[in-house]
């Protein structure tokens, strides 16, 4: 089976001023499809611009991202952003719904953005399965954390897509949220095989996962000894 | 749902918007009533001139067809003139002078004998002809807007006139006092603006425009029959200018308040930006998405404009009952299409910086 993210010598630099500054620094790395991946590491060591890269959100400066067989690092603004359309599902801490729109609304706009051809009976099985049929009705402002994230990640996967990018899905919530939130993902990886990238502090978390990548400085530093 | 999400984030500022909103509808107005109030003007006065009953109105070279605007007067003596030609039968020397009491009128200074032969005489409906030197009529309309009966006095042109009558109205002006009164006034002794010639049957008009052309070259000839249809703003040098420059304005105050309203909606919406781009919205869908809040707001504001416009008439002409505002499907239609022109221009700058934001920086917003 081929992977369905692989990253070869991939560098990220973020201008600051006139420096360049190196947030990615030579990052190899591999995913599955079917495959649930935890990264870790130190606060500022590249992990959300690792995800914004195999996203398609930023452009890599230098060396490959190939997601489901497309070089994203040959491709312009728009070609990535068809692909992150189609193939992409971000989840993020802040859960980032739009303020103005439903619950529906906030999940069914995924849909409209992708196009004609989404199913429409999509939406009913999933806002089942994240148990929200009784909050749709309902602007964020009107949700509690493990509401909105629900609702996040029912935005996410709403068109299938082949992988789910989760930046700290957890970070804003409490415990017992926490855990419906990441048995979800859990569920949705088990149960449909949905490949998931997952950001997470917290080892408890990492723990649903099927694997765990640490980073830091910018570099993946698995089976690099620790100093 | 880009049209909910457009719906729903109008209101979600209800002060942005509503203040977007009026904006538009006063520049709406603003050109409805401008050109309005220009084109009821100019068609008021129009048939007014019609209702003299000349047929040939003779002005100075480079006169307007609209009498406010007339060139240097001409000799008095042109008449006597004029009289002697073929075919013409009557002719009425008139002077012409603004005044700007409680509103903007032109007083005409006609001869009682020669005004009566051109027009065939005022129909009164008090009191009587000219008797004195300090002797004015009005018109009803006038008399009407200025509280004023036969018997009263009336100072116009910083002179105390004695109101002889009030006649009815459409003989060219809504008030009239004597020709050599007038002249002494303006300082004009012995000086005419416009002659209004009667000819010894309508059909004659040709005859005797062309037998003016030579003994008067390159002044103003124009026969009166179908004056209303010849008359409008194009016709009138300055007036077009006006026009244009007061839809400039109101249409810079539609495109500045948009532009800022939508500068800082964008600036607001920084990070929903950032999460539209995150589930794959397009540069256009952006752009789509805040024309169409732009737009909305522009089609409310056209709604509440046109609204303005007719209230606003209302109100004008209960204080100036004299004016009349024409306004016109045509007009509503073309200040709706710039109204909204405008808009989607003010908008189109912070909608192409929404566009092009940074994704991760946008996401990254407080
Ligand atoms: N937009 C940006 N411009 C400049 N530097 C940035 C930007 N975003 C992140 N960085 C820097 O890149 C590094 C990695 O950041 P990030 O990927 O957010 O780390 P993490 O998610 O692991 O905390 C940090 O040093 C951060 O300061
Ligand atoms: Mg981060």
């Amino acid at each position: 089976m081929e992977p369905i993210v692989v990253t070869e010598n991939l560098w990220k630099m973020y201008r600051a001023g006139k420096v360049e500054v190196p947030a990615l620094r030579g990052i190899n790395f591999k995913v599955m499809p079917g495959e649930f991946v935890t990264v870790m590491g130190p606060s500022g060591c590249g992990k959300s611009t690792l995800l914004y890269v195999l996203g398609g959100l930023a452009q890599a400066s230098k060396g490959h991202v190939l997601v489901d067989g497309n070089d994203l690092v040959t491709m312009n603004d728009a070609e990535r952003t068809k692909l992150r359309r189609h193939k992409i599902g971000f989840v993020f801490q802040r859960f980032n719904l739009l303020p103005t729109l439903d619950a529906r609304g906030n999940i069914a706009i995924a849909q409209h953005i992708y196009g004609e051809s989404f199913d429409p009976h999509r939406f009913e099985v999933v806002t089942k399965m994240l148990g929200l049929g009784e909050r749709l009705k309902h602007r964020p402002s009107e949700l509690s954390g493990g509401e909105q994230q629900r609702v996040a990640i029912a935005r996410a996967i709403i068109n299938e897509p082949k992988i789910i990018l989760a930046d700290e899905p957890t970070g804003n919530l409490d415990t017992q949220n926490s855990e419906i939130v990441l048995s979800m993902l859990r569920q949705l990886n088990k149960e449909l095989g949905q490949t998931i990238i997952m950001i997470t502090h917290n080892p408890e978390a990492a723990a649903y996962s099927d694997r765990m990548v640490h980073m830091r400085d910018g570099q993946i530093v698995d089976g690099v000894p620790a100093h | 749902m880009i049209r909910q999400l457009i719906i729903n984030n109008v209101l979600h500022r209800p002060i942005r918007t509503i203040v977007s909103v009026i904006a538009v509808g006063v520049e709406v107005a603003l050109v409805i009533l401008i050109v309005g109030l220009t084109s009821g003007l100019l068609q008021e006065t129009a048939k007014r001139i019609e209702g003299i009953g000349a047929d040939i109105m003779l002005q100075p070279p480079s006169s307007s067809m609209f009498l406010a605007f007339s060139g240097a007067p001409m000799p008095i003596k042109i008449a006597d003139k004029l009289r002697e030609m073929k075919y013409v039968q009557a002719v009425a020397p008139v002077l012409l002078q603004f005044s700007s009491s409680g509103s903007v009128d032109i007083v005409y200074g006609i001869d009682a004998q020669s005004f009566r032969d051109v027009s065939g005489g005022f129909v009164f409906l008090e009191g009587h002809d000219f008797q004195g030197p300090d002797d004015i009529l009005l018109d009803d309309w006038a008399a009407k807007a200025k509280q004023v009966k036969a018997g009263d006095k009336f100072t116009l042109l910083e002179h105390d006139f004695h109101v002889a009558g009030i006649v009815e109205h459409g003989k060219g002006s809504r008030m009239f006092v004597p020709l050599a009164t007038l002249q002494d006034l303006s300082g004009s002794r012995d000086k005419a603006s416009v002659f209004f010639i009667k000819c010894t049957r309508p059909e004659h008009t040709q005859a005797v425009m062309d037998a003016l052309k030579p003994v008067f070259p390159g002044y103003e000839i124009r026969p009166l029959k179908d004056f209303l249809s010849m008359m409008s703003s194009a016709n009138l040098p300055g007036l077009d200018a006006f026009i244009d420059s007061m839809i400039a304005l109101a249409v810079s105050i539609g495109f500045l308040v948009i532009l800022l309203s939508m500068y800082t909606t964008v600036i607001e919406r920084t990070r929903d930006i950032g999460v539209l781009k995150s589930i794959g919205a397009s540069k256009g869908y952006i752009i789509r998405a805040l024309l169409g809040e732009s737009a909305l707001i522009c089609l409310i504001g056209i709604g509440v404009g046109i609204a303005m416009s007719y209230a606003g008439r209302a109100v004008f002409l209960d204080s100036f009952p004299t004016l009349s505002i024409l306004i016109t499907t045509d007009w509503i239609v073309r200040s709706a299409a710039i109204a909204l022109a405008g808009g989607l221009l003010g908008a189109s700058y912070p909608a192409w910086l929404a566009s092009r934001k940074d994704a991760i920086e946008a996401l990254s917003y407080d």
